[in-house]
C-alpha cells in the first residue's frame, strides 16, 4: 500500500514540474487540473488506508469543490485575456 | 482473490495516471494536453476509486459519491477548460 | 504511526510555496497559489486535520484565488481615452499605436482598456476626473483635410498624435520604452481637489 503512495506522489509532481517551466496560462491550469483531482484522490486512499470516515468525507468535498473552483477560475481568466 | 483483484485496478489506475499526465510535459497544444488528461485521468481515477471499494466495502456511501463526481464533474470540466482556453487563447 | 510517505507529502509544500514566491505574472502567479492550495490540503487532511483541510480547500483555493483574480483584473490595468470619431476611421496609425502601446503594457503584465467619449470636452473632463489614466487625441495642426493633401504635395503627411498621461509612473515607462514616432506623450498632473466637485 504504500508502494502504491509513493507511485501516486510520483505521479503527482510530473503535473507540479509542468505548472513551473511552462508559462502559458492554460497550461499552468492543466496542470492545476490534474493536481487537484489527483491530491483529492490521495487523500481518499489515505482515508481507507487508516479507516478514517471523516477524511473521506472531506476528500469527496474536496473533489468536487476543487472541480467547481477550477471552472470559477477558467471563466474569470478568460474574461481578463479577453478585456 | 478479492485482495489481488483491487490491487491489481490501483496499480492500473496509477498507469492510467502516467499514461494520461506525461504528455502534459511538452510543447503540444492545450487541446491535446486536455484530451489524454481528461480521459486517462478519469479513467485512472476511477479504477482507484474501485480498488478501494472492493478493499473496503464498508465506506461504499462515500466511493459511490467519488465515483459519480468523478464521473460527472470531469467531463464537465474538459468541456469547460476547452471552451474557455479555445475563444480566449490568441497567445497559444 | 508517521509513515514514510507522511514526509515525501510534506516536502511538496515547501516546493509549491517556492514555486509561488519565483513567479513573477501574477494570473500565473494566482493559479500557482491554487496549486499551494490543493497540495497544503492533501498535507493536513493526511497529517489529520480534516476541518483545516477543508477549510483550506475552500477559502484558500476557491475564495481567496476568485477574489484575487477579479482584484487583479481591475487594479492592473491601464484606461485610454479615446474620441469616439477616431475609432470608427480605422486608421492604421491608430491601430499600430494600440498595437505598440500594448506591448510595452504587457511587459509590465497590464491591460489596456479603450473608453471611447463623444467629445473631446467629455474626455478632458474624464482625464481630470480620473476615469481614465490617459488620453489620446489627434494634434491639431497636423489636421490637413485629404483632398487638400492629395492636391499639394501628393505624399501623405502621417499624422501625428498627442497622448497624455496623468500617472507619473506609466508615463516613465511610455517615455523610456514607447518607440512610436507617431505620438507625442505628454504628463499632467491632476490635484486631488478636482475630483471632489
Amino acid at each position: 500500500m504504500d508502494s502504491i503512495l509513493i507511485a501516486m506522489i510520483l505521479a503527482l509532481l510530473i503535473p507540479i514540474y509542468e505548472a513551473w517551466q511552462d508559462d502559458n496560462i492554460w497550461q499552468k491550469m492543466l496542470a492545476f487540473a490534474s493536481i487537484a483531482t489527483k491530491t483529492s484522490i490521495m487523500m481518499l486512499v489515505i482515508s481507507v488506508l487508516r479507516d478514517d470516515w471523516s477524511i473521506g468525507v472531506v476528500a469527496v468535498i474536496i473533489l468536487s469543490v476543487g472541480e467547481a473552483g477550477l471552472m470559477l477560475l477558467a471563466h474569470l481568466i478568460k474574461q481578463c485575456r479577453l478585456g | 482473490m478479492i485482495d489481488i483483484l483491487s490491487y491489481g485496478l490501483m496499480v492500473i489506475g496509477i498507469i492510467f495516471w502516467f499514461w494520461g499526465t506525461f504528455p502534459l510535459i511538452g510543447n503540444r497544444s492545450v487541446l491535446f494536453k486536455l484530451h489524454s488528461l481528461s480521459v486517462a485521468d478519469t479513467l485512472g481515477s476511477m479504477a482507484i476509486v474501485v480498488g478501494l471499494l472492493l478493499k473496503i466495502p464498508s465506506e461504499w456511501p462515500l466511493l459511490l459519491l467519488a465515483i459519480i463526481t468523478l464521473a460527472i464533474w470531469n467531463t464537465v470540466l474538459g468541456y469547460v477548460l476547452a471552451y474557455c482556453s479555445s475563444s480566449g487563447g490568441k497567445n497559444d | 504511526m508517521i509513515d514514510n510517505y507522511v514526509y515525501v507529502i510534506v516536502a511538496l509544500l515547501p516546493l509549491a510555496a517556492l514555486m509561488l514566491v519565483f513567479q513573477v505574472n501574477p494570473y500565473n502567479a494566482l493559479v500557482i497559489r491554487a496549486i499551494l492550495g490543493a497540495v497544503s490540503a492533501l498535507v493536513y487532511a493526511i497529517l489529520g486535520a480534516a476541518d483545516v483541510a477543508l477549510t483550506e480547500a475552500l477559502v484558500g483555493t476557491m475564495l481567496a484565488v476568485t477574489l484575487y483574480v477579479v482584484a487583479v483584473r481591475s487594479s492592473l490595468v491601464m484606461r485610454l481615452g479615446i474620441l469616439k470619431e477616431f475609432k470608427i476611421e480605422k486608421e492604421s496609425y491608430f491601430e499600430e499605436l494600440i498595437a505598440n502601446l500594448r506591448k510595452v503594457i504587457n511587459k509590465y503584465h497590464l491591460r489596456l482598456e479603450i473608453v471611447e467619449y463623444s467629445n473631446s470636452k467629455a474626455l478632458e473632463q474624464a482625464l481630470m476626473a480620473k476615469e481614465v489614466h490617459a488620453t489620446c487625441i489627434k494634434q491639431e495642426q497636423e489636421q490637413v483635410d485629404t483632398q487638400n493633401q492629395n492636391s499639394t504635395t501628393g505624399i501623405d503627411i502621417r499624422q501625428t498624435y498627442h497622448t497624455t498621461i496623468r500617472v507619473r509612473r506609466l508615463f516613465e515607462i511610455m517615455k523610456t520604452e514607447l518607440t512610436f514616432p507617431e505620438t507625442t506623450l505628454d504628463y499632467v498632473t491632476v490635484s486631488n481637489e478636482e475630483d471632489k466637485h
